[in-house]
């Protein structure tokens, strides 16, 4: 197909349907039935993220999916792998309104689609995707009928198709979806007929709901899945860059005699870019070994203008977050009722929670690949954000986006880091300066510390007015470094709320970061309503239930209006399932938490056993119960919420992070510990049973309901408080 | 230089001070070993010399001169695949990155040791980070081969 990539972007446009429905364009599709691509085999069978889409003899019947005359489905998925499971998860969603055989899917990696294959995050992959993708594989199984139904002469009315087959009702005649690949006719209609397409009704599903086994864990196991890190092109260098250690410092000068020394080392090139500030200034080593690289990169002397940033002082900075905090004003972003005189109420309880940066860690290190050709680039990349890779090229590189090839290859993990599009267009500013050589950049672990885009730091007081034993208002007052928004707040049943924002300049760049500012909401506005419960003598259960009125929506203007049915059916399930209230020995106890996770309309729960021992806690236990809409497939949540809940643990006893003088003193696994598997606790997943049409978000729901409910369980065994993460190696 | 790596010989040239994980990388195309820490603090670039677990990261490869290598790409062709049949089973992997190393620490523990106490596959996998979370099923999948007395 000579110029596919332009008709990729060609065929699709975006409707005014939320989340971004779709149309799958099929004069291209037709070009595709006509022109059957054969292509050899890969010189570097490991790392296409093709899987051998464009395959010797393979038929397209859209781009988004591929039927084979050997009967193989191939789905090209428009959310990006990192670990999350949409591959599986998206492919069901295709395959089951195909009525595909689910064995004979296969997966192909995103590639960059205007305004469809973008972006990925929020927990929003499937909930956004849902609708488009029924409908893709719907109007395909309906092509595939029509084309049997000429084939017997038929209507189509007359045939049905199941499991990759179709068959005329009432005879034992049958084609098989292969078969008909070639003999597919594209209505001119299309568009319309993609529309009206009827779907499958939820009693139908067969595939949606259950626990399919993922597409990708085969290649995992054998050490074959495509992760950009492994992309191994030819003529291919490394590149290592030393880059100014502290946020907006700048390069003066450097000295590579020795660097040069190395062997394997090619080339030292000086990195500055004065139209961002997020790219640092920085020294490349073009070698023919990433071995090679890092040592050439240990070899560099540089000198440096620290600037502004090296003065910071981390404890000086928290400091003046929580003088700010107090005495600054800040804006009201969001008022329901009225401001409540103090004198009104009884009794004023105000508490500070303090949650810290953190960084990402995620086991890829960051990496790109990337060959600059003057007025066009090509990149292998894992990202979450090929859109904005595409567009900081175009700013700061001048290549016209209509010249800029993305490969997107999947990820080992990537937690919202890889939104960040610094590394990919870094790497493509190596390849310029390098003189446009094909260079594969690779952090090493200590630079992927170093130079993380952190979790903001945050500061949340919570203020709340009470008269008769009841809240009559709850204030939030926020301190967050180079971020804003608030994410699920207020969902309880309070008549006046206000919630207010300083944003403040902090000394190095953040990023999203698992679950984003439900982060610290979550650990702090379960933290407090949890203090609230015990001030006033109340079950903590009990005095969630209170304020959490059934069949009440509540509209925070956020993505979703949060639906406290949903709110209340998980806090009561993680109740149940967790045995809430059950005796438990000395220096031990429980704690819970809910809390929704708007962005993707997701609600969780949470049941925290621990014990102290000798001033050190263990967490034992933890019971989480999920409402996410329609289930796609239960495993998958399952494995969401055990590692959700794993993340925040790790957070909570080895999070956080250490500044010098403006320089990240973290550096790898040893002194930015994670939790490791003698640690865990028992982990307990439980999914609401719901009527829902449509799925929700899943992969951020764990987090900010683990923080609260492992907390308020310490507080429990203990009756201290914890408003500070982390609580260092699980030290009181 | 030639190296022993799944009974293949391979022969190349670099610099024998090179640590093994970038040799079989960069130089040989054998990319299921993973970088993650560079100090041997992680696990993700585990492979078997002479059937003991070594974090390849840190091992030069003069050390493995004339020794016999194993790495995830030649899993399959021993008994020990059963390991990753039990991955599948359990879906164990998430994004996947740590999974080669899991699984070579995995075998190591088993050549060793048939019949691990969960102690002592704790033990033995401690020294393999997993930032999906996954540490639940990994010993899940462990203890399933020990109790199906698989290898």
């Amino acid at each position: 197909m000579e110029g596919s990539k332009q008709s990729r972007r060609e065929f699709l446009y975006n409707t005014s349907l939320v989340g971004g429905g779709l149309v799958i364009g099929l004069n291209f599709l037709q070009a595709c039935v006509d022109n059957v691509k054969v292509v050899p085999d890969p010189e570097h069978p490991l790392v296409t993220t093709e899987n051998m889409f464009y395959h010797d003899g393979a038929t397209s019947i859209t781009d988004f999916l591929q039927i084979r005359s050997d009967g193989k489905i191939f789905v090209s998925l428009t959310k990006y792998e990192m670990g999350q499971g949409v591959s599986t998860g998206l492919s069901a969603i295709i395959a089951e309104e195909l009525e595909a055989d689910w064995s004979k899917i296969n997966i192909k990696y995103a590639q960059p689609i205007k305004d469809v294959a973008n972006s990925t995050g929020g927990s929003t992959s499937i909930l956004s995707h849902w609708d488009l993708l029924r409908r893709a594989g719907a109007f395909a199984k309906r092509l595939l009928i029509e084309a049997a139904a000429k084939e017997w002469a038929v209507y189509a009315d007359h045939c049905s198709a199941e499991k990759g087959v179709v068959r005329l009702l009432g005879t034992k005649k049958e084609l098989e979806y292969g078969q008909l690949a070639q003999r597919v006719v594209v209505p001119k209609n299309y568009r319309e007929a993609f529309e009206n397409t009827p779907l499958k009704f939820r009693s139908k599903f067969k595939l949606i709901g259950k626990n399919l086994r993922s597409k990708i864990i085969p290649d995992i196991v054998t050490g074959k899945h495509p992760y950009s890190m492994d992309v191994q092109l030819p003529g291919m260098k490394y590149a290592a860059v030393l880059r100014c250690p502290v946020f907006k410092g700048k390069l003066i000068e450097y000295e590579s005699e020795e660097a040069v020394q190395v062997p394997g080392v090619e080339k030292v090139v000086a990195i500055t870019l004065d139209t961002t500030d997020t790219i640092r200034d920085g020294i490349a080593v073009i070698a023919t070994s990433t071995w090679a690289a890092f040592q050439g990169k240990s070899a560099l002397k540089a000198k440096w203008d620290l600037g502004e940033h090296a003065k910071t002082v981390h404890k000086t900075f928290v400091a003046e977050c929580r003088h700010k905090l107090e005495k600054d004003k800040g804006t009201e972003i969001l008022r329901i009722g009225s401001k409540t005189k103090d004198a009104d109420v009884d009794q004023v309880v105000s508490r500070t929670y303090e949650f810290p940066y953190q960084h990402h860690a995620c086991m890829e290190p960051l990496n790109a690949t990337a060959h600059f050709k003057g007025d066009s680039c090509e990149m292998w990349v894992g990202t979450q954000s090929a859109d904005k890779i595409m567009a900081n090229i175009e700013k700061h590189l001048g290549i016209p986006k209509e010249n800029i090839t993305i490969n997107c290859h999947p990820s080992g993990g990537g937690f919202g880091l890889r939104y960040s599009s610094d590394y990919a267009l870094e790497s493509m500013v190596v390849s310029k300066a390098s003189g446009g050589e094909l260079i594969k950049l690779c952090y090493s672990r200590e630079d992927d510390i170093q130079f993380d885009h952190l979790n903001p730091f945050e500061l949340n007081k919570h203020t709340v007015g009470l008269k008769n034993g009841k809240p009559i208002f709850w204030d939030m007052k926020n301190v967050m470094a180079n971020w804003g928004g608030l994410l699920g707040w207020m969902y309880y049943d309070i008549p006046n709320i206000s919630g207010t924002q300083i944003t403040v300049n902090g000394f190095t760049h953040v990023g999203a970061w698992r679950s984003v500012m439900a982060n610290a909401e979550g650990f702090s506005t379960e933290s407090f309503i949890d203090e609230l419960a015990h001030e006033l003598g109340r079950d903590p259960l009990e005095f969630r239930l209170s304020h959490l009125p059934r069949n009440k929506m509540v509209d925070f203007n956020h993505s979703y209006a949060c639906n406290l049915n949903r709110l209340r059916g998980a806090l009561e399930l993680v109740a149940e399932k967790g045995e809430w209230g059950k005796e438990m020995p000395e220096g031990s106890g429980q704690g819970i938490a809910v809390y929704p996770y708007m962005h993707g309309n997701g609600y969780g729960a949470a049941l925290a056993e621990v014990s102290v021992i000798d001033k050190t806690i263990k967490v034992t236990r933890i019971s989480i119960a999920i409402d996410c809409g329609l289930v796609i497939n239960p495993d998958l949540i399952k494995q969401q919420m055990e590692g959700g809940v794993i993340w925040a643990l790790s957070a909570i006893f080895y999070g956080g992070t250490a500044y010098k003088n403006g320089v990240v003193q973290r550096s790898n696994f040893h002194d930015n510990r994670v939790y490791r598997i003698h640690e865990i606790p028992e982990i307990a997943i439980h999914i609401c049973k719901n009527d829902e049409e449509t799925p929700w978000g899943v992969g951020e729901i764990a987090g900010p309901v683990t923080y609260a409910s492992v907390c308020n369980a310490v507080f429990a065994a203990t009756g201290k408080r914890i408003r500070k993460l982390p609580i260092t190696n699980g030290r009181l | 230089m030639t190296l022993n790596i799944n009974n293949q010989q391979y022969a190349a040239e670099f610099d024998s001070e090179m640590p093994l994980l970038w040799v079989l990388r960069d130089i040989l195309g054998l990319t299921g070993t993973k970088y993650g820490c560079g100090i041997g603090q992680c696990g993700a670039c585990t492979i078997l010399i002479d059937g003991k677990p070594i974090r390849s990261c840190s091992t030069p490869a003069s050390f493995a001169s004339g020794k016999r290598l194993q790495t995830i790409e030649g899993l399959e062709e021993t008994k020990y695949r059963v390991l990753q049949e039990a991955w599948i089973k359990e879906q164990v992997p998430q994004c996947g990155y740590c999974q080669s190393g899991q699984l070579m620490s995995a075998t190591a523990l088993l050549m060793t040791n048939a019949n691990p106490s969960e102690a002592e596959i704790l033990d033995a996998m401690r020294g393999n980070i997993c930032r999906c979370g996954t540490y639940p099923r990994i010993l899940k999948a462990i203890a399933s081969v020990v109790k199906e007395n698989a290898v």
